[in-house]
């Protein structure tokens, strides 16, 4: 900010002493006399325009002059430029008068008014230089900005992806379901069979998710039954799953790997931490004129899954970048010693 | 033979080691534990010579399984992808396997731990005879402290210090808490080479560098990390006793 200010005073130092100085030198090689008139005349040019050119500044500021489609900016700005003009000009030559420091012959009687009209067109040309420099700056600071401000949005979603992606393959579940089908082979060559084209599907999925948008509720609800089935495998007897889909949510379209997330988090926070294990209830239904997934598990939220917690956290990003103020998502312990994570998103017609 | 026991929430991860274990004739499986709380209870009573640990369990994790444990046994801990835990470790951990468990990796750890025994049993032929519950110089302690861990023989501590119902443990140059009451270390320290110096501090004997009168008739121990520690005076007089002969 301090430097800001100081900014915009400098240019006004330089700009209004670079006008003195070239009056100076013009008056000089024209020949003229450098009088104190003259200088007196210069001084109170240099306080009326920076003092008028401050007051400009003001009213620009004040109305947010620069934010306006550059249009109606550039009107305004040429009408106050105007005004500004006639105003320095009356200033000008009528404190000349007043302070006896006129420039010309008091024998030539040409009207004031006249002088005053005559003298608004310099004065116009002078302030709409430095409107034009003052516009011309703040235009490309803020484009400046603006450019930052895109590289900024950008990075975020690609970290936002990333992240997302990451979150999604937790390598903990991927070796540990290796390690679960490397005894299989021998327990249950048939399960670990299957087991092996499980954990497939959901590595071929992951790989997928940053390329498309949404995938259909179907698609994303294969990957979490072949997840939920590997964990059950690992789990055992721990881990019981229920699913309540209403058929015709089926082909909606969802954010993919969202749902995948939310399944893994229930695990993680739900099941593995409790020693008797418990059970996962997935849910999907049209409510209202939303459509609502819900997931449940038995535990405890106990504040440990706050609305901070990593996975938590880019659902609700992703859930923002892609349906804006459409759509919600909530997380809160329901009866029966459950914890419920709702998602809220719009309907999608066919 | 070496008596272990394996402590692991997922069955199946349990009979693979198993299996894996079946090249090892030396290892003897004695008992299985699906959680902490199971896998405390067979290690007191059991007393086992290793535990093949899974950090991450419902309930409480391996390391807070070992962090309430008197006396730690070999461990090898089993997990899955936890760099976070693995790095939690200081360089005296004695071994990890990732899983699925490379069977040349198994081999490795169990020869690590073989050669310690050995190196340990050729030391230490004369101790250990005192009661079971008594803990020598030799046996390891596993400290938390936070995010990091440490496996910690008794005889590198230089020093106990009370700090409410926690102990602090000086060695090297780390000094976690523990969740112990001095009173109770003192009961299960040898005492003849951990003194309670006062109300607050035990010290290790073998790591005192200098011993200077203090006021009234008490000591200044210098331990030797730096460490001034004031003897009471009725404890002095009992350091004296035992540093005569």
């Amino acid at each position: 900010m301090v430097s800001r200010i100081s900014r915009y005073w400098l240019c006004q130092g330089v700009g209004w002493g670079f006008l003195v100085l070239i009056n100076v030198v013009w008056a000089y090689t024209i020949d003229y006399d450098i009088t104190w008139k003259m200088i007196a005349r210069l001084m109170t040019m240099v306080i009326i325009g920076i003092s008028l050119t401050h007051l400009l500044r003001e009213v620009i500021l004040r109305g947010a002059w620069l934010a306006l489609p550059y249009e109606r900016t550039l009107t305004r700005l040429f009408t106050s430029v105007v005004f500004t003009g006639f105003l320095c000009s009356f200033l000008f030559l009528g404190s000349h008068e007043v302070l006896g420091i006129s420039e010309l012959d008091p024998r030539e009687k040409e009207s004031f008014l006249n002088r005053v009209l005559l003298y608004s067109f310099n004065c116009i040309i002078v302030l709409m230089i430095w409107v034009v420099i003052y516009y011309l700056y703040h235009t490309f600071q803020r484009n400046k900005k603006r450019e930052l401000d895109t590289l900024k949005l950008e990075s975020l979603v690609k970290e936002l992806e990333l992240k997302t992606i990451k979150a999604h393959i937790n390598p903990h579940f991927i070796f540990n379901s290796l390690n679960s089908i490397r005894a299989l082979v021998v327990e249950d060559p048939q399960r670990a069979r299957s087991a092996i084209t499980e954990l497939s599907n959901i590595l071929r999925s992951s790989l997928q998710v940053e390329k498309m948008e949404t995938v259909p509720l179907k698609q994303e609800l294969d990957i979490v039954k072949d997840y939920l089935a590997l964990e059950q495998m690992r789990f055992e007897e721990r881990l019981q799953v229920d699913f309540d889909i209403d058929e015709d949510t089926l082909q909606q379209p969802v954010p993919p790997m969202m749902l995948q997330t939310l399944a893994e988090n229930a695990i993680k926070h739900g099941i593995s931490k409790q020693v008797s294990g418990g059970k996962i209830l997935i849910t999907s239904d049209f409510v209202g004129d939303h459509h609502e997934i819900t997931v449940r598990n038995t535990g405890l939220l106990n504040g440990q899954r706050s609305l901070q917690g990593f996975g938590i956290r880019s659902t609700i990003d992703r859930l923002k970048l892609l349906y804006g103020a459409d759509a919600s998502f909530e997380i809160k312990d329901v009866p029966g010693d459950m914890v419920e994570a709702r998602l809220i998103m719009p309907v999608q017609m066919h | 033979m070496v008596k272990a026991i394996i402590i692991d929430d997922e069955r199946l991860a349990r009979t693979e080691l198993r299996k894996l274990l079946q090249d090892h004739p030396e290892i003897e499986i004695i008992a299985e534990a699906a959680n902490a709380a199971e896998g405390l209870e067979k290690i007191d009573t059991l007393q086992p010579d290793l535990v093949f640990l899974d950090i991450q369990m419902p309930g409480k994790t391996g390391f807070d399984l070992l962090a309430e444990l008197d006396r730690a046994p070999q461990v090898i801990f089993t997990t899955a992808y936890d760099e976070y835990a693995l790095k939690a470790f200081e360089v005296n951990a004695l071994d990890y396997l990732l899983k699925p468990v490379e069977p040349k990796r198994l081999a490795d750890a169990l020869q690590k731990l073989e050669t310690i025994e050995e190196k340990e049993s050729t030391i230490h032929t004369d101790g250990n005879n005192g009661p079971r519950n008594i803990l020598g110089e030799q046996d390891q302690v596993f400290v938390k402290d936070g995010e990091r861990c440490w496996f910690v023989k008794l005889g590198e501590i230089r020093l106990f210090e009370s700090v409410g119902n926690y102990a602090r443990v000086f060695f090297s140059t780390h000094k976690p808490l523990i969740l112990k009451s001095l009173n109770a270390l003192e009961d299960r320290l040898d005492e003849k080479v951990f003194f309670r110096a006062n109300r607050k501090h035990i010290v290790n004997l073998r790591m005192i560098d200098k011993v200077e009168p203090y006021f009234n008739g008490g000591l200044l121990l210098e331990i030797r990390g730096g460490e001034k520690i004031e003897v009471s005076r009725r404890q002095a007089v009992k350091f004296k006793e035992m540093m005569s002969f």
